[in-house]
């Protein structure tokens, strides 16, 4: 059922504005839908939940009238500071345009997946919380505003619910990008989240826990966002030289720290925690490669991620500023990201301007040296042991956001036997996010999990199934390559266990380099195992 | 009185409306240029990297020569400005209504060209512009002016009504339009329906319009029919309110596309870049969370550790 809630509704009192039910999604072929767990009474009484009856940022309502004015005037101030170049020289012509001249012809609407998998509601629409935006800005900052109100759209009253509903609304956004894309005119909605975004943390202090506090605060802390500090990383790396070993039947040496090195590689650090096959199959490739690398135990130079990147400027330029000091420290010729879609898109690209002087050091993700390394012919490959159906992910990030599109296309041709590599729709510029981009695959408080997989993630599923369609039965092992640490949280937790894929349809998820070692003629034993995971 | 008010109209306020429309056009385009150059925000495909696509799909690419190839820009820039490639691939309900909107602008503009060119020809070299010409071109002139004007006339209107329409009974666009973008399209529909029926009935070979150019060229503003003093109101208001509104997208969308989705500008250690992020890290932030630096410049916040445990006494 479609929910009509008008962009005024927002500052009504309701329950639950958008009261999400299972029977609103679009159904996913073969998969029964069960119904979403029902809210504890005292998350009921202590949080807000009045959007959509889901919550991602935990938010108790103002106890007082003092308080909600407070809240109200910060809001405020930190709108009005988006609009101005010295707190926001970093995005002030993008948000500045996309106020101004949106059309309102809701193109973008149907180029996101979280809005047309959640039955189109309302409150979901990509330019609903931009255009919310508009008219707060137009009401209190703007003189056809001031002078003529409704007449121009400055038309929504700003008040506690209007503000928490606007907080929980940017975090059902992915910031994919898709609607962006898709713009007649340019205008980003994508853009326009983030800066809300960043407005409720770099003002009002709220922020997801996930990505900011148990995030980047704790990455700052650490070193770590997994909160692995260098001794930490250390045993870890230790552990992953034994399980080489074990997977091989050779020992490799992990350079750690060596100065000068061509490259410093950083993965995200979840990788190491989660999918240490994906650091292990790194160093078996570069290993046999000859390559000149190394990874460095310094406190943030282990660890790529940079949660700002989603919600704040300063916590991403201080995140980059520290990776690119680490890399400096040892004196590498270039930093190689791994395969995560946000850190390459972060450290490489929108660091670029914040990376100013002698930080300026050279900075790529790791798809081009995939390539190189195979068409170098340093390795010689045997795409026969790849035999088995393997789709391919984009990560937003990477090739919308990037435009890497070919490297990962041409190592899986060389690797796998004809046949095998299927696109699945929408492949390349505008696929669809996994549903855990923008911190969503680190955000498990509440019950925003359930949303995020049943909603977020709801089109990924769809364009597995039909990736696989012809041989989704569960004696044929399938593979769904996700080159991005946060797309195989996101496969982990939604595909494999909530749609359940990999019990249903033999389907597992990993990256680029385990098919790569997958394939190489000198290792005997399968780097890739259905076993292992049932 | 008539005759007065026509003079009023068609003089001194087309002068004002289009020196109007000049100065604030060229005012928003001077803002949003000068605003900072903001972080990298890439969408791909970047038309002007052609076919081979993203430098990012190199290995090493900081040693590869920029790709900016400025036919394929201006080859998608086209496709976007005259065909709306975006609206036609992912809204084409829509664009079968704004298309041809665009498209009646488009001839509209045209036509204003034929008509300049006809008045400079008749005032410079005393040729007349008309379908009874012995002058071959002449006639062409003619009759290329009749065509667009009156299919920009006729396409316009189409896609403006379609377009209200679409307001009116879409329940998803309703909430998306509040009352000034329904006065825009009274507005435009005005202008072009009335701008048809003066066709009609009173300029049906636009000799006048041609004349009136001409008189405005001179600074001896000729006096007009009713219904195309009416038309020249129309357009005087249209030229003054079309920068202050939403429309001005035209202008903007030129900034959207090749200042933001498409400014893949590397930053060169010591180059002009660099020197212009390296001033913003000056600036002073005044936002107030408390994991930021109250009063910081931008450099300071960036090298500042919010997490770093306090020494003690501190």
């Amino acid at each position: 059922m479609k929910h009509k809630v008008r962009l005024k509704d927002m500052a009504k009192p309701a329950e639950v504005l958008c009261p999400l039910a299972v029977t609103d999604l679009d159904p996913v072929p073969g998969y029964e839908e069960r119904p979403f767990k029902q809210v504890k009474p005292e998350w009921k009484e202590k949080y807000d939940l009045s959007l959509d009856g889901f919550s991602a940022l935990a938010l108790t309502p103002p106890a007082t009238k003092e308080a909600e004015e407070e809240l109200v005037n910060k809001f405020l101030r930190g709108l009005e500071k988006l609009f101005t170049k010295e707190n926001n020289w970093t995005f002030m012509q993008p948000t500045a345009l996309s106020t101004d001249y949106c059309v309102r012809c809701n193109t973008c609407n149907e180029a996101c997946p979280v809005y047309v998998e959640s039955g189109r509601q309302d409150i979901y629409r990509p330019n609903y919380r931009s255009e919310l935006l508009r008219k707060i800005y137009q009401r209190y900052f703007t003189t056809e505003g001031r002078l003529l109100g409704s007449f121009v759209g400055a038309d929504v009253e700003l008040n506690w619910r209007t503000i928490y509903r606007l907080a929980e609304l940017t975090y059902r956004c992915t910031i994919c990008r898709r609607c962006a894309a898709t713009c007649p005119v340019g205008v980003d909605n994508g853009l326009m989240n983030r800066e809300l975004r960043k407005l409720f943390s770099q003002e009002l202090g709220i922020a997801s826990e996930g990505v900011h506090k148990g995030g980047t605060m704790r990455h700052l802390q650490t070193g770590s966002s997994t909160g692995m500090t260098p001794a930490a990383f250390l045993d870890t790396i230790e552990f992953i030289e034994d399980d080489i070993e074990e997977r091989i039947g050779r020992r490799i040496k992990i350079p750690i720290d060596k100065k000068g090195a061509d490259i410093l590689l950083i993965h995200n650090a979840g990788e190491f925690v989660s999918w240490p096959e994906n650091p292990a199959a790194f160093a078996i490739l570069l290993d046999a490669a000859g390559i000149d690398w190394t990874l460095s135990s310094e406190s943030m130079g282990y660890e790529g991620v940079n949660y700002g990147t989603w919600y704040d400027d300063f916590q991403f330029a201080r995140v980059a500023v520290a990776q690119v000091q680490a890399a400096k420290k040892l004196g590498v010729r270039r930093i190689v990201v791994g395969e995560c879609g946000h850190a390459t898109k972060a450290l490489v690209e929108i660091a670029d301007r914040v990376c100013v002087g002698d930080l300026a050091i050279p900075r790529e993700g790791c798809l081009p040296l995939l390539e190189q390394i195979v068409t170098s012919g340093a390795i010689k490959f045997d795409p026969s042991k790849n035999n088995f159906p393997i789709t391919l992910h984009d990560p937003c990030n990477m090739v919308r956001l990037m435009g890497i599109v070919s490297p990962q296309r041409n190592v899986l041709k060389a690797i796998t036997p004809p046949g095998c590599f299927r696109e699945m729709p929408n492949a390349g510029v505008m696929n669809y996010c996994c549903g855990g981009g923008s911190g969503f695959a680190v955000m498990n408080s509440m019950n925003f999990p359930e949303w995020r997989d049943s909603v977020a993630s709801r089109m990924k599923a769809k364009q597995v199934l039909e990736a696989f369609s012809d041989c989704l039965d569960p004696s044929i092992p399938k593979y769904y390559c996700a080159p991005c640490s946060n797309c195989k949280g996101a496969a982990r937790d939604a595909l494999m266990e909530y749609y359940g894929f990999r019990d249903k349809y033999n389907i597992i998820y990993g990256g680029l380099v385990e098919l790569m070692v997958n394939a190489m003629v000198d290792i005997e034993k399968p780097f890739v195992s259905w076993e292992d995971e049932f | 009185m008539g005759e007065t008010f026509s003079w009023l109209i068609a003089g001194p306020f087309m002068y004002l409306a289009v020196i109007i429309f000049v100065a604030v056009t060229l005012k928003k385009v001077v803002t949003i240029a000068s605003m900072p150059r903001h972080l990298r925000w890439d969408l791909y495909p970047i038309a002007h990297e052609g076919p081979a696509g993203s430098v990012f799909q190199k290995v090493e690419f900081w040693k590869q020569p920029r790709a900016v190839h400025l036919a394929y820009e201006l080859a998608e820039m086209a496709e976007e400005i005259f065909l709306l490639k975006r609206t036609f691939l992912y809204n084409r309900k829509m664009w079968n209504f704004s298309y041809p909107m665009h498209a009646g602008f488009y001839l509209i503009i045209g036509w204003i060209g034929l008509v300049k060119f006809g008045a400079l020809l008749e005032l410079i070299v005393g040729l007349k512009v008309s379908g009874a010409s012995t002058v071959f071109w002449a006639q062409a002139l003619n009759a290329a002016t009749i065509l667009a004007g009156a299919a920009g006339l006729v396409l316009g209107l189409f896609g403006c009504l379609g377009l209200l329409w679409m307001r009116y009974t879409d329940e998803d666009l309703k909430d998306f339009s509040s009352p000034v973008t329904f006065l825009n399209l009274y507005l435009l529909i005005a202008l072009f329906g009335v701008g048809l029926v003066a066709w009609l009935v009173e300029d049906p070979s636009f000799v006048l319009a041609r004349g009136y150019v001409a008189s405005l060229y001179v600074f001896k503003p000729a006096v007009l029919p009713p219904i195309m003093t009416f038309e020249a109101l129309l357009l005087g208001i249209f030229l003054i309110y079309l920068p202050f509104s939403r429309m001005l997208h035209f202008a903007a969308k030129y900034f959207f596309y090749h200042n933001i989705m498409w400014d893949d500008e590397p930053l060169v250690a010591g180059g002009s870049l660099d020197k212009t992020i390296g001033g913003y890290l000056h600036f002073k932030a005044e936002w107030s969370a408390p994991h930021l630096k109250s009063g910081g410049s931008w450099l300071e916040q960036a090298t500042t550790n919010p997490a770093k445990p306090k020494e003690e006494g501190k």
